[in-house]
């Protein structure tokens, strides 16, 4: 299956298109954060985002650290991680990327803002090329745990919940 | 003449780097019977990418993951070795300069007992901060002291587990109640298909030292029939690599028992490890 190119901001008619199983590469400006860092964004108001040139809509938040060992998705059911994924949904972020299962609240959080939940390897070698740029947006002092501004070239991944689907249920049903 | 402690040095940084950034061939060949009989598209994109970016990984030498993991030393001393408290020294600094070249995740949490429990001070910017835990140190027959370096990576930690099994005297009891436990981390587990060590001892130290062996020793290409049964069990539940569906949601199992107890329990450690583990390298010295 040939992958689709998803290129950010994201619209939100991106995502009737696109199907849980789809093979997805992710370019453009995304976000990457994780336990530490994504409760705080979710506590900033609108005004303290933009004050940082945090721009939610139609984002990618990559639930990862950033450090001199690269990048690599962590658990996403991390309590603090999986927490943020329906609150920043409903402010605009269109993919969550990490690894691992969510838990049907998640699903259904992820279904009503029409946002989707996305897999990937952990591939950080292969990664190193394809991230062109990073920066760190906000809370410098969280170190590799801070929010990072990344600019990425065509970053691979599978759609694993989306449209109130979870790839991870059709396992468990199967098995 | 003694073991020198700059050799020593200098190998354990050398074998925390082969660690962190290649593939062991026994884990390229648990991949290769893998994909031979694996026909979920995913599943396949999903193994190739994990084959694909060990070898840059080797290639460069670069980080298999960015979670670099914690490093753990296995340390085996030859009973007519003259081997003491400095050579000791040797290998924590060789720990450190290895995170320093490969370059390990900067993650040491600073600050006091409870500042670091809550992780309030942040983080150190130094990747050679991240201590090992004590070591484990056996004694081997010979002159020459093997040290081997794991590096543990922070999601199966989430998923592993030592905990008793009431085994009715029946190893089928243990197997069924290991293998749930696969099926069970292996569905949470984001970074299959996994690689389950397994270590069976009398107490909880024992059981996941014994499963640190069966990490750092157990063999990947020859697997017992013990070890077939565990891996089939947890496969037959489907989840596939990253959870997304398909044959192989285990490579291989690693089965290490040890002395048993009198008594109807046996502790069980069980290690779901990720799908770029175990990360492990051994070098010797003498």
């Amino acid at each position: 299956m040939k992958p689709v190119r998803v290129e950010t901001p994201i619209p939100p008619e991106a995502m009737a298109g696109l199907h849980v199983g789809d093979f997805l590469e992710i370019s453009g400006v995304i976000y990457a954060g994780r336990d530490a860092v994504l409760p705080k964004i979710v506590a900033m108001s609108d005004a303290e985002l933009a004050a940082r040139g945090i721009a939610l809509e139609g984002s990618v938040i990559f639930h990862t650290a950033v450090s001199v060992a690269g990048v690599g998705p962590t658990s996403s059911s991390k309590l603090e991680i999986e927490e943020s994924i329906a609150p920043l949904s409903a402010r605009g972020v269109r993919i969550h990327l990490g690894k691992g299962r969510l838990k049907a609240d998640s699903i259904r959080a992820l279904h009503a803002h029409g946002s989707l939940f996305a897999v990937t390897t952990p591939s950080t070698a292969l990664l190193t090329d394809r991230i062109l740029a990073t920066e760190i947006a906000a809370f410098p002092e969280l170190g590799m745990e801070a929010l990072y501004r990344l600019r990425v070239d065509r970053i691979p991944a599978v759609v694993a919940i989306l449209h109130g689907n979870s790839i991870f249920e059709q396992q468990t049903q199967q098995g | 003449m003694g073991i020198s402690s700059d050799k020593i040095r200098e190998a354990t940084a050398e074998a925390l780097v082969r660690a962190g950034s290649s593939f062991t061939p026994g884990l390229r060949a648990a991949y290769a019977r893998a994909l031979e009989v694996e026909t979920d598209e995913r599943s396949l994109w999903a193994m190739r990418q994990f084959l694909e970016n060990a070898d840059v990984a080797e290639r460069r030498t670069l980080p298999l993951c960015d979670d670099t993991g914690i490093p753990h030393v296995l340390l085996e001393v030859g009973e007519l070795a003259e081997f003491g408290g400095a050579h000791l020294g040797a290998i924590t600094e060789g720990i450190a300069q290895g995170l320093k070249r490969l370059p390990g995740r900067p993650m040491a949490v600073l600050g006091d007992e409870v500042q670091r429990i809550e992780q309030s001070q942040g983080l150190s910017l130094h990747s050679e901060d991240v201590v090992p835990p004590a070591f484990s140190v056996k004694r081997i027959p010979g002159d020459r002291v093997r040290i081997t370096v794991l590096l543990l990576g922070g999601g199966p930690e989430i998923r592993a587990k030592t905990y008793r099994i009431f085994h009715k005297h029946r190893l089928e009891t243990v197997v069924d109640e290991v293998a749930q436990w696969g099926i069970e981390a292996v569905r949470e587990l984001g970074c299959t298909p996994a690689v389950v060590a397994v270590g069976l001892g009398r107490t909880h130290f024992e059981a996941t030292s014994l499963m640190l062996e069966a990490m750092a020793r157990g063999d990947l290409e020859r697997q017992t029939p013990l070890e077939q049964q565990i891996t089939e069990k947890i496969n037959a539940g489907g989840s596939g690599p990253l959870g997304l569906g398909g044959r192989v949601s285990v490579l291989a199992t690693l089965v290490n028992i040890g002395p048993q107890r009198a008594s109807g329990v046996r502790i069980a450690s069980v290690r779901t490890c990720c799908g770029i583990e175990p990360r492990r390298a051994t070098v010797e010295v003498g």
